[in-house]
């Protein structure tokens, strides 16, 4: 379980044009004042290590900040950050380094590859991106090199520049950067963000390239192609929420501790402008649903890869409607195909060509309509290991 | 919350539903739409359900309908049967289901399976028939106005049955009907009243009526302010559909989800869902690759980078770190400006700042001005005629200049950048920093004396002991 705090919930300095919870702000929906004892309270009951998250998190008050870095250090000696860097002073170099911050930046290439990332008008957009390419640096400098999250869209990963968003990926790993998380635009909130979204085709060819890339790279991980990976294997324990069986009404896989204290939901399955509180029970209605609805109704019937990725996010749905499956499913389905015929031409077993996925498939469905999430881990453990 | 709930519909029930207690399911998947609302709603909800199960019972007490069905958790069966007793009526099991893990105890896992289930009782006049509920398939009809259903619904109810349908929501929603959903029959499903049958259309009359009779005994009863709270519901706009065997109903306070029926997938069009406006965004314009390239800085090579990445990066870097001396500062200059990329971020941070470049290469010094426009003034020629002409241009001397020391060729025109400049910082570049480490042995190897500060910077003021350069 990922726990994000969010003292300013959806509260943010720009104003990227695809960003998913421009919805949220667009109704007003965004809290002017947090409690922070109330917040802390939270924290101290879900036990769990957190990160901090937002809106912006780096809009936060400096000195609330800074103890609730200080409760991530001394409960689980450090703490997750997740920013758009643009608010990094030099300042803050100090602190991230005394409280152990992990820090994860968002930035989708350098200059005028970040464009989609909208901070008002243009100078000002390029201004926040400079700031961004500056924080990248320096931390990588200082010894704290950040995590790296890029939204493929087209500015900048049209075919026409993927090239140029490659080398800066190469830049980045040069620099100190290990970690890159590839996200695909959620093309659901705004109309600023029509036509950033590049077609299944562009995606996948991008998605391809990149994780070409990553072998060339030796030095830069991109997550979701090992992640995807590992799903095949069933090795499922340490892959990301969308690969989970993420039920909307209560995301296990990410947990939202809002301006006064309470749970919220991942936001990415907001789509009605409101924040809406976690359900007293989890349940698994979409995969149930997606298990048996043929795919040219939008489920995943008879689909090899389901229990590899059961839809994928529910914020990412056909139509906005969390009942349908991705609408990335043709990229998603291309790169397992890829990473399947991999790992088979190099001998090794996965679940979508297994003999027993029939067996791991009832299994699965079985847990889950009693509310039950095992991992496929688990599943695949030999019966007098269980 | 209530651990007893009242079966929806009333029966006769379907064979299989996809939820076994669809009641106790909706209710358990509430997410209100904030916290105020949840603080109003759930514990209203809550005492809703309790009253509906009180009303229920007394409708069977009087005999207006046969029986009822509740369902309860293995703890709560005594408390059941208990209570049916004492108004004169008895409870007797006729289903059990698996409830859900996430409730489950380890010791009802391991010692006491029975636990682990959901029972449904038949509560009614003694002697009680378990067969009443659960008719053969021609007296579905009859067993269903038994069971207070209008003929009309009841009709409508058992054809649903037949079929294999088991959600009186999703007999609805099948249907080529787009006239709003009403509240009440939209949120019957949570086990709430007034409507406790499987109603035949959105509008059905009958059901109105039968709505109005528990609401009646509800207020006979004493229940004055819950009923207020059901007549408030019956005003909110909902939002019902039904897509691929999941209903969902959303409301102004919460929304909930069950596992319905299957049945033809269309989202039901009566009421908008409230979402917000969009927002406009400026125009997406992309230039090419070259286009890109160019922008992101060319001559990066004798600026001494390795790549335009590095070059951006760096000057980005160097711009914000040197926040603090931009602020005070009124003009600039970049000595050896290159294609005028870092007077640009510094033209970005600060849109006021008088900006001037001097610059020997003649296509480089071409692109700056590209770059930066008349207003920007770029100096062509080799670095002290151009500081000279500099100085000419702007008598009164620059706040800042920025310096590659490594590129000004001889300590002459560091002297003649002094003369003009009241602050010059030492930009590390790529070439200087990979041959140096860091700015200070860089100044040091150089005989510059800088300011203190991060190891790990990459730019530095000369310090004012540097006087001595004039």
């Amino acid at each position: 379980m990922t726990v994000e705090v969010r003292p300013l919930g959806d509260k943010c300095n720009i104003k990227c044009r695809y960003c998913y919870q421009e919805g949220i702000r667009t109704a007003g929906n965004v809290p002017t004042r947090y409690d922070l004892d109330a917040i802390m309270a939270t924290l101290d009951r879900l036990a769990e290590p957190f990160s901090l998250f937002g809106g912006e998190i780096m809009m936060t008050r400096r000195p609330d900040l800074e103890r609730l870095m200080q409760l991530g250090f001394d409960r689980h000696g450090g703490v997750g950050m997740q920013t758009n860097g643009t608010l990094i002073e030099e300042r803050d170099i100090e602190l991230f380094r005394k409280y152990r911050v992990r820090i994860g930046i968002s930035i989708d290439g350098p200059g005028p590859l970040n464009d989609a990332r909208w901070a008002g008008s243009l100078p000002a957009t390029r201004r926040a991106t400079a700031r961004i390419e500056a924080a990248i640096e320096t931390l990588c400098r200082e010894g704290m090199p950040p995590n790296v999250i890029v939204t493929l869209n087209r500015i900048n990963a049209s075919p026409d520049r993927l090239a140029v968003l490659c080398d800066w990926i190469g830049f980045l790993g040069s620099l100190g950067v290990r970690k890159l998380r590839l996200h695909l635009l959620e093309q659901d909130e705004t109309e600023g963000g029509e036509g950033l979204a590049l077609t299944a085709q562009e995606n996948l060819v991008a998605l391809r390239r990149l994780r070409q890339l990553e072998q060339e790279l030796s030095s830069v991980e991109f997550d979701i192609f090992a992640e995807m990976a590992a799903m095949l294997r069933g090795d499922d324990a340490r892959t990301s929420c969308v690969f989970h069986a993420c039920d909307p009404y209560a995301t296990r896989a990410v947990v939202g501790v809002e301006s006064d204290g309470r749970l919220g939901n991942c936001g990415r399955t907001n789509k009605d402008g409101v924040t809406h509180l976690r359900a007293s029970r989890e349940a698994f209605e979409r995969q149930l649903s997606l298990y048996r609805t043929p795919q040219s109704d939008d489920g995943c019937q008879d689909c090899r890869f389901f229990l590899a990725c059961k839809g994928n996010c529910p914020g990412t749905a056909i139509g906005g409607d969390w009942r349908k499956r991705s609408i990335d499913c043709p990229v998603w389905f291309g790169l397992f195909e890829d990473i399947e015929t991999e790992l088979q031409a190099n001998g090794e077993t996965v679940i979508s060509r297994s003999e027993r996925r029939a067996d791991l498939e009832a299994k699965m469905i079985a847990a889950w309509s009693i509310g039950d999430n095992p991992t496929l881990h688990s599943l695949l453990q030999p019966a007098e290991a269980t | 919350m209530t651990s007893t709930w009242l079966t929806w519909p009333r029966p006769p029930l379907g064979a299989t539903p996809r939820e076994p207690v669809v009641a106790k399911a909706a209710a358990q998947r509430i997410s209100f739409s904030g916290p105020q609302a949840r603080a109003l709603w759930q514990p209203r909800l809550d005492r809703l359900r309790d009253v509906a199960i009180a009303i229920e019972l007394e409708m069977v007490r009087r005999e207006h309908i046969p029986a009822t069905v509740l369902w309860t958790g293995y703890d709560g069966i005594e408390a059941l049967t208990e209570r049916a007793r004492a108004i004169g009526l008895e409870a007797k099991p006729v289903k059990a289901s698996l409830g859900y893990a996430a409730d489950w105890t380890q010791e009802a896992w391991i010692d006491e399976p029975k636990r682990l289930l959901d029972y449904a009782f038949l509560i009614g006049a003694a002697a009680l028939d378990v067969a009443m509920a659960d008719p053969a398939a021609e007296d579905v009809v009859k067993t269903a106005i038994r069971f207070g259903y209008p003929a009309c619904c009841a009709e409508s109810w058992a054809n649903h049955l037949r079929r294999g349908g088991s959600d009186s929501l999703a007999s609805l929603l099948a249907r080529e009907d787009n006239a709003a959903m009403p509240a009440h029959t939209a949120l019957g499903v949570l086990g709430l009243g007034p409507v406790r049958h499987a109603p035949c259309s959105a509008g059905c009359v009958a059901t109105r009526d039968r709505s109005r009779a528990f609401l009646d005994l509800g207020r006979q009863l004493g229940f004055i302010e819950e009923m207020s709270w059901l007549e408030e519901i019956a005003c909110w706009t909902v939002n019902a559909s039904l897509v691929n065997g999941i209903a969902e109903i959303t409301t102004a306070a919460f929304r909930c989800t069950w596992l319905s029926d299957e049945g033809p997938s269309q989202p039901r069009p009566a009421a908008p869902a409230p979402r917000p406006e969009k927002r406009k965004a400026a125009a997406i314009t992309a230039a090419g690759s070259a286009d890109i390239l160019a922008e992101l800085g060319i001559g990066f090579e004798s600026a001494g980078f390795a790549s335009p990445f590095a070059m951006r990066s760096r000057f980005s870097a160097v711009v914000w770190e040197q926040t603090a001396a931009l602020r005070r500062a009124t003009t600039a200059v970049h000595v050896g400006c290159g294609d005028g990329l870092l007077l640009q971020l510094l033209a970005q941070t600060k849109p006021k700042l008088k900006l001037y470049g001097t610059e020997e290469d003649t296509a480089l010094a071409e692109a700056a001005r590209q770059r930066l426009g008349a207003s920007s003034p770029v100096l062509a020629g080799a670095s002290i005629e151009a500081l000279a002409a500099l100085s000419r241009l702007v008598p009164g001397g620059i706040d800042i200049a920025f310096v590659d020391p490594e590129r000004l060729g001889d300590r002459d025109a560091l002297v003649a950048i002094s003369a003009i400049a009241r602050s010059i910082i030492v930009i590390g570049t790529d070439r200087s920093l990979h041959r140096f480490r860091d700015m200070d042995n860089l100044a040091a190897t150089m005989g510059l004396a800088l300011l203190p500060g991060r190891a790990a910077r990459v730019s530095a003021t000369l310090s004012p002991a540097m006087d001595r350069l004039h």
